[in-house]
């Protein structure tokens, strides 16, 4: 009885927090903000996609969250770099070279 | 056994939740970027860590442990390098702290009273070079190696 009743739980608590994460992403004031909330929604579907998983008895699943967790610290330096450059090569009229962003 | 892991897997399941849930609860609640990380970093590592380990314990198959125990070291590290570049770039294009004063230090909080190596370290600055210089009235630098 209990073993039925966990995952459902702990998925409607991620839902919930990503719901919360889902209107910060939409009323952040600044890029960074809605990049903060994204980043947070990437953590929330990741463990989403784990409990689904292991709720519908797929542990295949894990993978694919894997996969998202990966992509996800890619496309957030990505998307900083493409804010801080306006590209996302190297731009040597920059001259920059702290590296950060 | 059985019914003692799904007891203890139950807990841990929910606490997962409601960390995350408190995370998402300060990324909107709180006043700006930086205090928005502080409160996601607590979804991230605390509401992965326990949602992780109540996953694990309903498991059988050493395959799906080495695989969440693969997403926990994925998040951790990946969710530091991201808060950090994230809070550096954001610093670098002009966010401010809430606490922070025009010539990049932070205000002084009380702290000497209780711990003056503290009041000392917060007055030390913070905020890049580029963003004091953007200050329109320049107070005389503050140097925290001289505070020292």
């Amino acid at each position: 009885m209990i073993s039925g009743l966990m995952f459902p739980v702990a998925i409607v608590a991620v839902l919930a927090a990503m719901t919360l994460a889902v209107a910060r992403a939409l009323i952040g004031p600044t890029a960074f903000d809605r990049l903060l909330a994204v980043n947070s929604i990437g953590t929330f579907a990741i463990m989403l996609l784990a409990l689904f998983g292991f709720l519908t008895g797929r542990p295949e699943f894990l993978d694919l969250g894997i996969t998202y967790a990966l992509l996800n610290m890619i496309g957030t330096l990505a998307v900083l770099k493409f804010f801080r450059y306006g590209a996302l090569g190297y731009d040597h009229r920059e001259g920059d070279n702290e590296g950060d962003g | 056994m059985s019914a003692l892991l799904d007891i203890l897997s139950l807990f841990l399941l929910a606490a997962g939740g409601f960390f995350c849930v408190i995370g998402a609860l300060g990324l909107n609640r709180m006043p700006d970027l930086f205090t928005r990380m502080h409160a996601t970093s607590v979804s991230d590592t605390l509401g992965v860590g326990f949602l992780v380990l109540g996953m694990a314990l309903q498991t059988t198959d050493w395959t799906v442990l080495v695989r969440l125990v693969i997403i926990v070291i994925v998040l951790y590290v990946t969710g530091a390098v991201a808060s950090h570049a994230l809070a550096r770039a954001a610093l670098h294009d002009g966010e401010k702290p809430l606490l922070a004063q025009p010539d990049g230090t932070l205000r002084k909080t009380g702290c000497d009273e209780i711990y003056p190596e503290l009041g000392v370290r917060l007055r030390t600055p913070l905020i890049s070079e580029q963003v004091r210089a953007s200050v329109p009235q320049e107070a005389p630098a503050a140097n925290g190696e001289d505070a020292r």
